[in-house]
């Protein structure tokens, strides 16, 4: 795209080169571009521990789900097993707490999940169950270990 | 910076100047959202993949917990305010700290809530991210934010 400076020209010219600066402003371009698909954003995943609120009313209590994380990796919800140890999507664990979800929404009851994993249990396991919570919308999450050596 | 015109005769032709402007807006929009997403994080931890979790709220006042982990040993670490700890009764002390210099920011965000951001590493174990989150109940918090990244 750019025209090349001829030294053999007779009226050099040493001003201001337009065709250059649009070739390197089109070259930084692509490398933004570029950078811009392979960004890495940092996310979060909200949780809120139990805590002791006063209140004036009456407290409703609200069926809570268990969600179980074994240290190989296999999620239970209320003890039923939920797809394979080796799966990071987590479909059919997503599908059913969408459910539980719109159902609670309809009951206008409030759908209470608490994540127990055991102590040896990775945290990246830990993270796609709390990872398909957001996706079914389910706001009130609680982590826990169970039974933690002191 | 470009002006205006065109052909004398009617004719439409190729104009370098509005092409120039649109050329930079393009630079200015990818330079800003490349730059200004830039990860900031303990590059001692490798953080977790959660593609469907929510885009970090950098406005509120918080205190961040980086959970190191040491493959080798198979132990965790606490990391705040690039003090390290291995206990967790020196980490609550520490949260504590971080919270009365934050508490006083608290006032100018949107969210009023103090939390504590956990930033554990992927191959930590629960144990550690759940004794993290017990310092952090111990010093008052109870809003809890676990951190991770979009895509590895």
């Amino acid at each position: 795209m750019a025209r090349r400076f001829d030294p053999s020209g007779e009226s050099v010219h040493l001003g201001f080169q337009i065709a250059p600066m649009i070739d390197v402003v089109f070259v930084i371009m692509l490398f933004f571009m570029v950078m811009a698909g392979s960004v890495r954003v940092e996310k979060e995943l909200n949780s809120q521990l139990p805590g002791n609120a006063e209140t004036s009313g009456a407290t409703d209590f609200v069926d809570e789900q268990i969600i179980n994380i074994t240290e190989a990796g296999e999620v239970q919800l209320n003890e039923e097993p939920m797809d394979t140890p080796t799966s990071r999507e987590l479909t059919q664990l997503k599908a059913t707490l969408t459910r539980l979800k719109k159902a609670g929404d309809e009951a206008k009851t409030p759908t209470l999940v608490t994540v127990v994993s055991e102590p040896n249990a990775k945290y990246s396991r830990t993270v796609d169950v709390l990872d398909a919570l957001a996706v079914a919308g389910v706001t009130n999450v609680t982590f826990t270990v169970s039974d933690e050596e002191p | 910076m470009a002006g205006g015109g065109g052909g004398s005769d009617g004719e439409p032709e190729f104009q370098i100047a509005p092409m120039i402007d649109v050329l930079l807006v393009l630079l200015i929009f990818f330079m800003s959202i490349t730059t200004a997403q830039v990860l900031k994080v303990d590059k001692s931890i490798t953080l977790p993949l959660a593609p469907d979790a929510i885009k970090k709220d950098t406005q509120r006042a918080e205190v961040i917990v980086n959970v190191r982990w040491d493959a080798a040993t198979k132990k965790g670490s606490y990391v705040v305010d690039d003090k390290t700890y291995l206990e967790t009764g020196e980490l609550t002390k520490a949260i504590v700290a971080a919270k009365k210099v934050g508490e006083t920011r608290v006032t100018k965000s949107a969210n009023p809530t103090f939390r504590a951001v956990i930033r554990g590493d992927r191959e930590a174990t629960a144990t550690y991210i759940n004794r993290a989150m017990n310092a952090a109940a111990e010093a008052g918090i109870s809003d809890i934010s676990f951190s991770a990244v979009n895509k590895d």
